[in-house]
């Protein structure tokens, strides 16, 4: 076994095989095997994201219900409230205006009856006067008995 | 045996095995043989005489050249007149045609790169990206050299194919091979000297450069000359650290070489219990054909350990040696 120029046409080979391995076969495929790595942290990574985002979401719509509730019961509340409110305003208004009502009509009674007296006093007096001058007419002269007449009416008056 | 079909005896069948496709220059007055093929003096004689050539009297035609030429090596002295200029074309051959297999699928592979449905051929080679690139990042830790991992693919598969062919049954290619005229063929690559020498020699080479690059031109004569022992005791530093280096390529070399020239060897002396010549297909030829293909077989298995084993070494070796030459000196 003897060495020859055979070493020197294997050194060439060796160096172009490296060389083209070096320049064209590594580069792309450890830049291609690269990517896919990046490619498949990138999707664990978006779906753990979306798996929180998911719970957030979740989280986030109870706690809408929970408000929505609240504020439903804080409305309704209210609406009762309002509403006794009314209703006991509108008793009360209506107490007010039947007592309003009430008062006025007796004050009228009264007055009325106050008229009435009024209008019966004279009726009374005159037809007294009318029923004595016609007495006195027939008896006695008129003017001896003013002061008689007169005394009796203020009796009556009061 | 195997042997005799081609009209050898067994010791000529190994030396035939083992010997190389030799191209190379012969000078004027050469005398050139060629095996006379014949069973008796005067077909051999018819034969020679058929290719314009004298006949020696007992095996072979003979030719004395009249002017210098390239030939392709019949003989052990075709070889040795070649001396360094022959050029063991078999060897070339396959070893690029290997290489170049090797490039082609995994450039190919590179090109129709796909994210989301890869092939089991580019799963394959994703496998094993990943393992030499982790083999590289575990081991050579000294710098950063984009140079390492690439050389580390090329020289695993590179050797790794080389070394696969020693599967190949020992007669399959040569023999056809032969009776189309070509002398000699060895598949093997790696069981040429030349090639492992090639490929250790220029890792030898980068080992240099990078070392000098990296440690500087006097860092490096400090490396050699400081080290072990200190510089009261240079010569011996120098003799020790020389030896040290040497042995890097030289190992490299010999022990690819050594390995799967010791499994071709035992794949040809195994061949030669195999026969298919039918007078020697007695009992005990019966017998020794079994034993031989069992053999065969189990050597086979066997040597698929070392097939792979021997590339990853090589390749370990030189990733190793590439990251001792980028370390920077340190006086101990």
């Amino acid at each position: 076994m003897n060495l020859n120029a055979t070493l020197l046409g294997q050194m060439i080979a060796f160096g172009l095989f490296v060389w083209f391995c070096w320049k064209f076969v590594w580069p792309p495929l450890l830049a291609a095997m690269d990517e896919r790595a990046e490619k498949i942290e990138q999707g664990l990574k978006d779906s753990e994201e979306s798996a929180k985002k998911i719970l957030d979401a979740e989280e986030e719509s109870k706690k809408m219900l929970a408000e929505a509730k609240k504020e439903a019961k804080k409305i309704m509340d209210n609406a009762k409230n309002q509403s006794e409110k009314i209703v006991e305003e509108s008793k009360n208004k209506a107490t007010e205006e039947k007592d309003r009502i009430v008062g006025s009509a007796q004050s009228e009674i009264e007055k009325e009856v106050v008229n009435a007296k009024k209008t019966l006093e004279k009726d009374f007096a005159s037809s007294v006067m009318s029923a004595v001058k016609k007495i006195v007419a027939k008896e006695v002269s008129m003017s001896n008995y003013q002061d008689t007449v007169d005394k009796s009416l203020d009796d009556f008056r009061k | 045996m195997a042997s005799e079909s081609s009209g050898r005896t067994f010791q000529e069948y190994l030396e035939h095995h083992l010997q190389n496709l030799v191209y190379g220059p012969l000078p004027a007055g050469h005398e050139r043989k060629f095996y006379a093929k014949g069973s008796d003096e005067t077909t051999k004689e018819a034969y020679c005489q058929g290719k314009n050539l004298d006949y020696d009297g007992e095996k072979y035609c003979k030719e004395t050249l009249t002017e210098d030429g390239w030939y392709l090596a019949n003989n052990k002295t075709d070889v040795e007149a070649m001396g360094f200029w022959g050029l063991h074309i078999d060897t070339m051959f396959f070893s690029v045609l290997l290489g170049g297999l090797f490039l082609f699928i995994f450039a190919r592979a590179a090109k129709s790169f796909s994210l989301d449905k890869p092939t089991k051929l580019q799963l394959f080679i994703e496998m094993m990206i990943d393992f030499i690139n982790g083999v590289v990042k575990g081991t050579f830790k000294a710098a950063q050299n984009s140079l390492i991992a690439p050389m580390a693919l090329t020289i695993f598969f590179w050797v790794l194919l080389m070394n696969v062919m020693d599967l190949v049954p020992v007669d399959l290619i040569p023999y056809p091979a032969e009776l189309l005229g070509i002398p000699y063929l060895k598949v093997v690559p790696t069981t040429d000297l030349n090639l492992t020498a090639a490929l250790a020699l220029s890792v030898f080479i980068l080992y240099l450069f990078y070392s000098i690059k990296s440690k500087g031109f006097v860092g490096f004569i400090k490396s050699i000359s400081l080290h072990p022992f200190g510089p009261w005791m240079l010569p011996a530093n120098l003799f020790i650290e020389i030896i040290d280096l040497i042995a890097k390529p030289l190992s490299l070399a010999l022990r690819l070489y050594g390995n799967l020239y010791a499994g071709e060897m035992i794949f040809l002396l195994i061949a030669g219990m195999v026969s298919i010549n039918l007078a020697e297909l007695t009992f005990t030829g019966i017998g020794l054909n079994l034993a031989g293909i069992t053999l065969s077989l189990i050597w086979a298995i066997f040597h698929i350990l070392i097939v792979v084993l021997q590339a990853f070494i090589f390749m370990m070796l030189t990733v190793v040696y590439m990251n001792m030459a980028h370390e920077k000196f340190e006086q101990h």
